[in-house]
């Protein structure tokens, strides 16, 4: 060194006498400033300065003398600091240069010196755009360094250290500024994130233990381990991340995952996630959740359920932290992609416990996402995913277990929803879904409508207390007065809800836990909805229960009697709502004590010895028209107003109990009675008189007719008209209809259609020969008004009724309707 | 003071515990570390070697045969100008996962990159695989063949002598690339060796 005379150039001599003649002594301090005033005052020469030292550096790492190296890399490093940045563009090569030079020797000091330097370097803002400069090297070569295997280990703790550092700073370098090289090319990223990520989860055994005392002592960015470097690495390069870079690094991490088989257990890749989903910026976190759920996508063939159970998992404990910022679109396509997996899953052969495991962990995952969201969405959510539901099953298990697994689904969005108007919980076109399913033949998936209707409904967590039947009185209930949107709710739809729950309470294969549940939900109901308007709704419902128990013929005892206990239970709950009935209630259940005490709560699975019901004493049983008469001294509106139209008791359950599609039989009555004003009461009148004409006579006498005496005369007709249709023959009973085609109203033959229906319905399980007398008579009432204009009207409804005897009776499509389809044809053409 | 022609990327892949780190130590130090660990995601050693008076750097990425990181190494590839794919001669298991390699490589690596197969270990007693065999998986699959023993130092310089000679041979025929040269939309890189074409180019030279 130091051979150059006087006649060498300015520059290098000022150069030359920054380093001392033993490296033991150090920069030489004062030829430093020297040499920086220089630089300063000559800016042009810089970069020759620069050309020069690194020359030097480069020759004292090829004759290995690490004393003089340090040197130059020190006055390297203050010229850098020093310097203004616009005229630092040409410096910087050979600094760079000095740096890689330092970076490609084998010595490890001699690495984390060149690290250090380009750290500092990385701190310094230029403001002159460097097109030409390129980091790859320093990628490969820092990234390379966070692998380092050292047997020595201080060693390879340092160079981790260092090279994670370096990674940090490169990005730092790079990822703000758009002229330089894109730090989001795959060809860095693959190399950055998976090298942060290796040395996260190598300190993360030791990072578990100590993380208390770690994050109490803020330690100095040069002392901290590789592992907390490489997480901090991670959370400046996510925080800098725009929409389009999230796929460039959530990709590696996803890959790395899989290459070292992270998913299982995955409490690593919860954690990295984690720092990924609080470092992004808020509004692109719901892209990384989309990766994710493709990668979830593409596992689905290749991966054991474990794997994708534990990618679920992640999900599930990642994506509240999306929620928030999730608007519009995005949310139901998160909502979609997961119910999709939930599809493909339960198409799947052979589905083992890991696999059940998989979609619950699914569910769970839509649940956590679902509660961050607001509540309009969440009902939003709710249809849509009722729409996803199949609504008529063929009996393929993955189809029914498809349905069930959605109705889970929908169980989990619904209880994180809070309901304040039922109107806005259940729009029609959710409820009316919800409606069909709960008369659903599976009692599984009735048991699941169920719940679902418990927490939808239940909006002062009552439901605790309602869980199953009881008659004692129910401490703590909470309740409100119900609002006038109630009670419009009510009126609009309570008719359909009621229906189809006693609908839902007729079938046969109801366990204890269905019964249980349907009281529930009726009592639910109750609670929230009870007032005087709709008082006379309720104790409908508990009389059709009851009627029920009395008359069905496919029910077994222990329904029965279940059935008995519920309407005593849940007239107990009305009571306790309005204490006017209290001493009615009490003298029913005074009477079951003596007299039928498997009459009264709690349920059982069996009862030893029960009494056919027939044989209950009359005392034991509601009777309708002395509730009535209870309310009509109580001054009640509503009950003296219902009671002139006098409901005959079976016709609440035979207008509807029967059928799989209740909703289709109102429906259509609705259109029948559009012009009526109140739709309820005439609705029920109509059946009943279908010979009669709407004249004044016949209204006065209806008025004037005390109900009890129109009551028998009901049921004589009733009667009457029964035995008529099952005992004649099919040519006098379409003689007999087409007599009458000139006086009925064509308001009315929807009506017989209904009613007659309805009988044979009921009729069935007793005749065999049921079958075809059924069909038999509807054809022929068909027939008999069989002018083309008429039979268009009203062959529709028609088709209805018989396609519902057919799927109810007989599990098929075409017994019964069959000929009707066939009329229909016929009359097409 | 060192300055050089060509600077070249050789990237070594292969099995794990098929002796890539070894040929690498051999080559570069000079030494056969005895109970060598397994590398850990990547290794850099560089060398710069002289052929006919040129002279040529070589920057040796020496990957993880681990399967767990394949991730990272296979970001090693596409910047490599050669890739030496290595098995153990006295293990069919390493000699079978060729193809598994070979369509990596395809996938990863670019299309122009120089493939050389190397059946390390032939001092080993137990040979599985007889050179014949070897010779011929690479003829059919256009790649150079060697064999070596880096314990031995057996053909181990030869062969990046071999691949630096090849190198330079494919760089002077697209030296008629270069003159883009200098062009502003060209990136140079750090020490400002003009590259002669973005990606394809298989050297880079100094100027």
């Amino acid at each position: 060194m130091g051979c150059c005379g006087c006649c060498a150039p300015r520059y290098k001599r000022l150069v030359d006498s920054v380093f001392p003649r033993d490296p033991q002594d150090g920069l030489v301090k004062g030829n430093m400033e020297k040499l920086t005033f220089y630089v300063l005052s000559s800016p042009e020469k810089l970069d020759r300065v620069g050309e020069y030292l690194y020359q030097r550096v480069s020759r004292d790492i090829y004759r290995k003398k690490p004393g003089f190296i340090v040197i130059g890399v020190e006055s390297m490093d203050q010229l850098l600091q020093a310097c203004h940045s616009q005229t630092l563009n040409l410096f910087v090569e050979s600094f760079l240069r000095m740096v890689q030079k330092l970076l490609e020797s084998p010595d490890p000091n001699l690495q984390i010196l060149a690290t250090q330097s380009f750290v500092k370097f990385s701190s310094i803002e230029e403001d002159t755009p460097s097109y030409h400069r390129r980091y790859d090297f320093f990628v490969s070569k820092f990234a390379s360094m966070c692998h380092n295997n050292s047997p020595n280990d201080d060693i390879r703790n340092e160079i981790r250290a260092a090279g994670t550092r370096g990674l940090r700073s490169v990005v730092r370098k790079t990822v703000s500024d758009d002229l330089v090289e894109n730090i989001w090319d795959s060809s860095h990223m693959e190399k950055i994130i998976p090298s942060l990520l290796f040395n996260m989860e190598q300190g993360r055994q030791g990072l578990v233990a100590d993380e208390n005392d770690a994050s109490t002592e803020n330690q100095n960015e040069e002392e901290m381990e590789a592992p907390r470097l490489a997480e901090n690495c991670m959370r400046d390069l996510v925080n800098k991340a725009t929409f389009g870079h999230v796929r460039s690094f959530v990709k590696p991490v996803l890959h790395h995952f899989d290459t070292f088989e992270l998913w299982v257990p995955n409490d690593f890749a919860v954690h990295t996630f984690r720092v990924i989903m609080f470092s992004i910026q808020s509004q692109y976190s719901y892209a990384v959740i989309e990766t994710l759920m493709n990668h979830l996508d593409q596992h689905h063939m290749k991966s054991s359920a474990k794997v994708r159970t534990s990618m679920g998992d992640v999900l599930a404990k990642i994506i509240d932290i999306a929620a928030g910022e999730s608007v519009g679109p995005s949310v139901l396509e998160i909502v979609n992609s997961i119910v999709q997996h939930i599809q493909v899953s339960t198409k799947l052969e052979g589905a083992d416990s890991d696999e059940k495991a998989y979609r619950e962990t699914l569910i769970a995952a839509l649940g956590e996402y679902v509660t961050h969201l607001p509540d309009y969405q969440k009902i939003e959510i709710m249809k849509f995913i009722m729409q996803k539901v199949p609504s008529r099953v063929d009996n393929s298990s993955s189809q029914r277990l498809l349905q069930s697994m959605l109705l889970k689904s929908l169980l989990m969005v619904g209880s994180k929803y809070h309901t304040t108007y039922l109107s806005t919980t259940f729009p029609l076109s959710f409820l009316q879904p919800l409606l069909t399913m709960c008369q659903d033949e599976d009692a599984e998936l009735r048991l699941l409508v169920q719940n679902i209707l418990h927490t939808l409904i239940d909006r002062h967590q009552n439901r605790e207390r309602l869980s199953s039947p009881t008659i004692t009185k129910l401490e703590h209930l909470k309740r409100e007065s119900c609002t006038r949107t109630d009670i419009l709710f009510v009126k609009k739809n309570g008719s359909e809800i009621f229906t189809s729950l006693v609908a839902s309470v007729g079938k046969n294969n109801n366990a204890i836990g269905n019964m249980n549940a349907i009281y529930t939900t009726i009592a639910l109901f109750l609670v929230e909805l009870f007032c005087e308007d709709t008082l006379v709704d309720f104790i409908r419902v508990i009389i059709s229960f009851q009627d029920l128990a009395l008359t069905s013929a496919s029910l077994s005892a222990t329904q029965k009697i279940h059935l008995h206990v519920m309407s005593v239970s849940l007239f107990a709950v009305i009571a306790q709502c309005f204490p006017a009935i209290q001493d009615y209630k009490n003298s029913v259940v005074k009477a079951r004590r003596e007299l039928a005490a498997h009459l009264i709560p709690p349920m059982k699975v069996r009862y030893e010895a029960y009494e056919p019901s027939q044989n209950i004493a009359e005392p034991c049983l509601f009777r309708q028209d002395e509730i009535f008469a209870i309310l009509k001294n109580e001054g009640l509106e509503v009950s003296s107003n219902k009671l002139s139209y006098s409901v005959p008791r079976h016709s609440w359950v035979d207008a509807h109990m029967q059928s799989g599609s209740t909703t289709d039989l109102n429906s259509f009555s609705m259109e029948v009675d559009s012009g009526a004003s109140t739709p309820i009461g005439s609705r029920k009148m109509r059946p009943e008189r279908e010979d009669e004409e709407m004249t004044v006579e016949n209204l006065k006498r209806l008025l004037n007719d005390s109900s009890d005496i129109r009551k028998e005369i009901e049921v004589q007709k009733r009667k009457e008209l029964t035995h008529a249709y099952k005992t004649a023959n099919f040519e006098d009973l379409v003689a007999k209809t087409a007599a009458k085609q000139t006086v009925l109203q064509e308001i009315h033959l929807p009506s017989i259609i209904s009613t007659a229906v309805q009988y044979f319905v009921r009729l069935l399980p007793r005749t065999l020969s049921g079958e075809s007398f059924i069909y038999r008579t509807i054809i022929g009432l068909i027939i008999a008004r069989c002018t083309p204009n008429k039979l268009r009207i009203y062959i529709g409804p028609a088709l209805k009724l018989c396609m519902v005897v057919d799927i109810e009776f007989y599990g098929k499509t075409s017994i019964v309707s069959q000929p009707v389809v066939a009329v229909k044809s016929r009359n097409r053409e | 003071m060192e300055d050089y022609k060509f600077l070249f990327k050789v990237v070594l892949v292969g099995n794990a515990g098929v002796g890539k780190t070894c040929l690498v130590r051999r080559f570069t130090q000079g030494l056969f570390p005895p109970g060598q660990g397994a590398t850990i995601g990547v290794d850099f050693m560089i060398k710069t070697v002289d052929i006919n008076g040129e002279k040529v750097k070589l920057q040796i990425w020496d990957t993880a045969g681990q399967e767990r990181f394949r991730s990272i190494t296979q970001s090693y590839y596409r910047s490599a100008h050669a890739l030496i794919l290595v098995y153990d001669v006295s293990s069919q298991p390493t000699f079978d996962c060729l193809p598994d390699w070979l369509r990596e490589i395809e996938e990863y690596a670019n299309v122009k990159v120089l493939r050389v197969l190397v059946g390390n270990k032939t001092d080993r007693e137990d040979r599985e695989i007889p050179t014949y065999v070897g010779e011929d998986f690479a003829s059919r699959n256009n790649m150079y063949f060697m064999e070596t023993s880096a314990k031995e130092a057996d053909n181990v310089e030869k062969l990046f002598m071999e691949i630096a000679h090849a190198l330079i041979e494919q760089a002077k025929v697209r030296e008629p690339v270069s003159k883009y040269e200098g062009s502003p939309g060209q990136a140079l890189n750090l020490n400002n060796r003009p590259q002669t074409a973005s990606n394809e180019n298989c050297c880079s030279r100094l100027l």
